[in-house]
C-alpha cells in the first residue's frame, strides 16, 4: 500500500499552528521577545493569513479608549454577556490589554480603522455593550486586521509551513512535557514531525459539526481532539454561540449557514415566518433587536412549529426600508446576496440560526499555559475569557490579545528551557494509525456521514436542549463514529487528498460533538449561549460552575468546577457609583 | 435551470503539469448553486481524489480563486447562472502561478512579490505611541482607502497578460499595495517602497490594459494606483538627479 513508510522529522525552537488573529501575533511578539537565534515556524492548514476565521470578522474590535468608557466597563460587560461564567482574570487581561493591542495594530501593524470627523477611531456599540466600543474598518474589520498581520509575518524570517494539518501533539515517553506535533504536509502527503521546545496551539474552535454553520471550511476543532486525546480538560464544552442570521440556501451549497450581519437587525430588519408574519415580538419585548442568543431561539421555535419558508428557515425582510437605502447602507452584503441569486434590498431572503463561535477551550491560565509542559493555547481554542457567551467585537480582541500573549510568554519561557524533547514513540505510533486508518478500509462517501452528523447535533444539541435529547445525540454520534472506522479512503494517491482529510476532519467533529453533548448533559440550568428546556433557570449565580471534561483513554468524563469570582461577585459592580448603566444613546 | 439542463457539463483540470490533462463530470444542477458547490460536488460525490483549495465561502479570503470558462472568478460568489448559461463549464487553476495539483495553484510567488513590492507597514510609532487623529477627508487618506480593501485573492495577478509575458513583473496587486501604503501619512518607508516599485520588475512594465480593473472582484483599481506610482517614481527619480 502506498502509505507514508517513513516520515520527515524537521526541528525548530517556537512552533505555532494556526495563522489566524492568535498565531500571527504570537509569530511577531515571540520574534520580538525570543533570544536572537531562536527559530520560529509557523504552520496551517491553508494558506498564511487566508485560512480561519479572523479574516471574515465582519464587526470589529473591543476595547475601551475613553469618552466615558473604560477597562472596568468593558470587563463588566463582558463578565455580564458571560453570564458570570468567565474565568475573570482573563477577562480582565482581554480588556486592558486591548487598549495596547489596538495601538499596535495602529501604529505598528499599520491597519486602517475607520475615522470621526475630528480624526479620532471610530466606535460603534453592539448589543450587550454598555458603550460604543468597537473599533472598525468599514463592516469587514477582519480582512484589514489579518492582511495586514499576514503581509507582516510574510516579510520576516518566520518558517513558513503552509497546507500542514496537525494531527496529533507527541508527548515524552514520561508525559511530562510536549516533545512536537505531527502533521501532515497536505501537498504531498506525507507525515512530518516537528519537534519544538515551546508550541502555540492557536488553531481556531469552529462549531462545523452542525448543519448550519458560519466558519471557514478549513475549521473542524482539530486542535480540541488532540487536546483531548493528550489527556487536557477542557471547559465550557457546551457553549455554542448561534448567530441568528444564516442564509439558508439548501443542503447542496457552501453557501448555507454563512452570515448575514447583525447590523441587518439593527437597522429595523424584520423576521418573518413561512405566513410572513412578523413573530419575534412573542418571544421578546425588544422583537428582531434582541441578542443573538434570544433570537436564535425565537426563530427556532418558529421552525418547530413549522411556520417555515420553503427551505425549513425563515426570512429575513428589508425592503421595507426602501431598497436603495438598504443599497447603500449595506452594499457588501446585498452584493453578496446578489451574487448568490438573492436579492436582500428588495425581495426576502431565507435565514435560520446558525453555528457561530466555540466559547469552549482547553483550560490555560492568563499567559496561555496549560497543564502540559511546552504547550500553550489561544484564540477561539482556549476556553475561559468569554464563559457562556462571547459579546460581538471580543472575538478577534480576545485572538490578538492573547496571540501576543502567547509570544511573549514562549519567548521568555524558552530561555529556560534546554534541549528539544525526544517523542513518545508509542504516541507518535498511534497517531500515524489513527490517521492510517480510513487508508485501510474499502473506499466509501464521507459525506453523507458529515451530513448525518451535522443532522443530529443540530436536532438533538442545537439551540434547545433537553436531557432526552441530548442523551439521543450521545447514541447517534456514536453510531456515526462507528461507522465512519469503516469508511475507507483509496490509498493511491495522497497528495492534496482532500477526502483523506474530510475523513480526518470527520474522525475530529465526532470527538467534540461527544464533548459538547456530554457537557451540555452536565449543565443543568441555562446560561448564555446554553438552554435547557428541562431547566429553563440560569440556577445560583454565587454557586456558579463550568464544565470540565477530561479523556482517559477512550473514556470521556466530566466534572463541575466552581466559577472563582476572582474580582467581582454576582450582583456587585466595580463601577465607581453613580456610573450610568449605560453609555449609549437609545436607539 | 430549464429541464434541459438538470445536469451541468463540467470540465476540470487534472494534475500537476498545466493544460495536459482534463477530466469532464455531470454534476447536477440546482437553483442555487456556486462553481465552488459544483467542484465540491465532484470531490464529495464522483471524484474523491480532485484536489482545490477554499476556506471562507464568503468571498473574504480568495482562497478558492481559479479560472471559470477562461475567466479568473473567486469561485464561491461565482453563481453557476451567471457563466453557465449553455449548461457547460470549464474549471482551471488560476493562470500566471505554478500548479499543485488539479484546481489549486501555489500562491507564494504573489506573495514573495507583496513582499518584495515592500508591501507591508513600515511603522513611524510604536504601541506606546497615542493613536494619531487622521482627518478621514484628507485627500491621502482617500487615496490610500482606495485600495485598501484588496484581499489578496490574485484574481488581478491571473488576469494580467504582463504577468503572463514578464514572470518577474510585480503584478498590481502588490503594486497597488505598494501605492496605498506610499499614500498613508503613518508609513515611514517611502524610499524603500519607491526603490522596489521602481526596479526591473517594477510598475513601469505596466501597459495599462486594464484587465486587473476589470476582473478585480471587489471593483478595486490597481492600474489607477500603478499610474500613480509611475507619477512618483518618475518625479523622484528627476529630483534625484537635481540633487546629483
Amino acid at each position: 500500500m502506498a502509505t507514508p513508510t517513513e516520515i520527515d522529522r524537521h526541528d525548530t525552537d517556537i512552533l505555532i499552528i494556526g495563522t489566524g488573529g492568535a498565531g500571527l501575533f504570537a509569530a511577531l511578539h515571540a520574534q520580538q521577545s525570543a533570544p536572537p537565534g531562536t527559530r520560529i515556524t509557523i504552520a496551517v492548514k491553508g494558506l498564511i493569513g487566508k485560512c480561519g476565521c479572523t479574516r471574515m470578522v465582519q464587526g470589529g474590535y473591543n476595547v475601551a479608549l475613553g469618552g466615558g468608557d473604560t477597562v472596568e466597563r468593558h470587563f463588566m460587560d463582558t463578565i455580564r454577556g458571560g453570564k458570570w461564567l468567565p474565568n475573570q482574570d482573563m477577562a480582565w487581561k482581554l480588556c486592558e490589554q486591548a487598549v495596547v493591542r489596538i495601538r499596535e495594530l495602529e501604529n505598528e501593524i499599520g491597519c486602517f480603522f475607520d475615522r470621526n470627523p475630528d480624526g479620532s477611531l471610530h466606535q460603534k456599540a453592539f448589543a450587550g455593550q454598555t458603550a460604543d466600543r468597537t473599533v472598525h474598518k468599514g463592516d469587514l474589520t477582519g480582512i484589514e486586521i489579518i492582511s495586514r498581520l499576514m503581509e507582516q509575518v510574510l516579510s520576516r524570517p518566520v518558517e513558513k509551513l503552509q497546507e500542514h494539518r496537525a494531527i496529533g501533539l507527541i508527548p515524552t515517553a514520561d508525559k511530562s512535557a510536549l516533545a512536537g506535533v505531527l502533521f501532515i504536509d497536505m501537498r504531498t502527503g506525507r507525515f512530518r514531525l516537528v519537534r519544538a521546545k515551546t508550541v502555540l496551539m492557536a488553531t481556531g474552535g469552529g462549531p462545523t459539526m452542525y448543519k448550519y454553520n458560519t466558519p471557514s471550511g478549513d475549521k473542524t476543532m482539530d486542535g480540541l481532539a488532540m487536546a483531548l486525546r493528550a489527556g487536557l480538560p477542557l471547559r465550557d464544552m457546551e457553549m455554542v454561540q448561534f448567530h441568528p442570521t444564516g442564509l439558508l440556501a439548501g443542503d447542496h451549497t457552501r453557501m448555507t449557514g454563512t452570515v448575514l450581519e447583525e447590523g441587518l437587525r439593527g437597522a429595523g430588519g424584520q423576521l418573518l415566518n413561512g405566513a410572513q408574519n412578523r413573530f419575534m415580538f412573542d418571544y421578546d419585548p425588544k422583537g428582531e433587536r434582541a441578542t443573538r442568543d434570544v433570537v436564535s431561539r425565537g426563530i427556532y421555535a418558529e421552525m418547530r412549529k413549522n411556520n417555515t419558508s420553503e427551505n425549513g428557515g425563515v426570512f429575513i425582510s428589508m425592503a421595507h426600508l426602501g431598497p436603495d437605502n438598504v443599497r447603500a447602507k449595506f452594499p457588501g452584503m446585498v452584493k453578496r446576496c446578489a451574487d448568490s441569486g438573492f436579492d436582500l434590498a428588495a425581495g426576502l431572503v431565507e435565514v435560520v440560526p446558525t453555528a457561530h463561535y466555540f466559547m469552549g477551550g482547553v483550560v490555560v491560565d492568563p499567559d496561555t499555559r496549560t497543564a502540559l509542559e511546552g504547550l500553550y493555547v489561544a484564540g477561539e481554542d482556549a476556553g475561559g475569557a468569554h464563559g457562556s457567551n462571547r459579546l460581538g467585537g471580543n472575538g478577534v480582541a480576545n485572538s490578538t490579545v492573547y496571540g501576543g500573549v502567547a509570544g511573549d510568554t514562549m519567548g521568555a519561557d524558552i530561555r529556560k528551557m534546554g534541549a528539544l524533547r525526544d517523542p513518545c514513540p508509542t504516541a507518535l505510533q498511534a497517531e500515524i494509525g489513527r490517521a492510517l486508518h480510513p487508508l485501510t478500509r474499502k473506499p466509501d462517501l464521507v459525506q453523507p456521514l458529515r451530513h448525518d452528523l451535522q443532522e443530529a447535533m443540530w436536532e438533538d444539541v442545537g439551540v434547545l436542549r433537553t436531557e432526552a435529547g441530548l442523551t439521543r445525540a450521545q447514541t447517534r454520534v456514536a453510531d456515526i463514529s462507528t461507522a465512519l472506522m469503516d469508511v475507507g479512503v483509496a490509498p493511491d494517491t495522497l497528495a492534496f487528498n482532500l477526502t483523506w482529510h474530510d475523513w480526518l476532519n470527520l474522525r475530529s467533529l465526532c470527538d467534540i460533538s461527544q464533548a459538547i453533548a456530554l457537557a451540555g448533559l452536565e449543565r443543568e440550568n441555562s446560561r448564555g449561549a446554553h438552554y435547557r428546556e428541562d431547566f429553563p433557570d440560569e440556577g445560583d449565580l454565587d454557586a456558579s460552575y463550568f464544565t470540565v471534561v477530561t479523556q482517559t483513554g477512550d473514556a470521556l468524563a466530566v466534572r463541575r468546577d466552581p466559577v472563582d469570582f476572582s474580582i467581582v461577585r454576582p450582583g456587585e459592580t466595580i463601577l465607581p457609583d453613580g456610573e450610568p448603566e449605560t453609555l449609549v444613546a437609545a436607539q | 435551470m430549464t429541464a434541459a439542463q438538470e445536469t451541468l457539463d463540467v470540465t476540470v483540470h487534472r494534475g500537476t503539469t498545466r493544460g495536459a490533462c482534463y477530466d469532464s463530470f455531470q454534476v447536477p444542477a440546482h437553483e442555487s448553486q456556486t462553481v465552488l458547490d459544483v467542484v465540491s460536488w465532484i470531490q464529495q460525490f464522483a471524484d474523491p481524489t480532485l484536489s482545490y483549495r477554499f476556506a471562507c465561502r464568503v468571498g473574504m479570503c480568495g482562497s478558492c480563486a481559479m479560472m471559470v470558462n477562461g475567466t479568473p472568478r473567486w469561485t464561491c460568489r461565482t453563481h453557476v447562472k451567471k457563466v453557465a448559461a449553455d449548461g457547460k463549464l470549464m474549471i482551471e487553476p488560476l493562470r500566471n502561478l505554478p500548479v499543485i495539483k488539479d484546481l489549486a495553484a501555489d500562491m507564494d510567488p504573489f506573495f514573495d512579490k507583496w513582499t518584495a513590492a515592500q508591501g507591508q507597514h513600515h511603522p513611524s510609532q510604536t504601541r506606546h505611541d497615542p493613536i494619531e487623529p487622521i482627518d478621514p477627508g484628507d485627500p491621502l487618506r482617500v487615496e490610500a482607502d482606495l485600495g485598501v480593501e484588496c484581499i489578496n485573492c490574485a484574481i488581478c495577478y491571473a488576469a494580467c497578460d504582463t504577468v503572463a509575458g514578464n514572470p518577474d513583473y510585480l503584478g498590481p496587486a502588490a503594486l497597488q499595495r505598494a501605492w496605498t501604503l506610499l499614500n498613508d501619512s503613518r508609513d515611514d518607508g517611502r524610499g524603500a517602497i519607491l526603490d522596489a516599485v521602481s526596479g526591473t520588475g517594477g510598475c513601469h512594465n505596466c501597459h495599462s490594459m486594464g484587465s486587473c480593473t476589470q476582473y478585480c472582484p471587489n471593483e478595486l483599481n490597481p492600474m489607477r494606483a500603478i499610474a500613480g506610482l509611475k507619477r512618483e517614481t518618475a518625479k523622484s527619480f528627476f529630483k534625484g538627479k537635481r540633487n546629483a
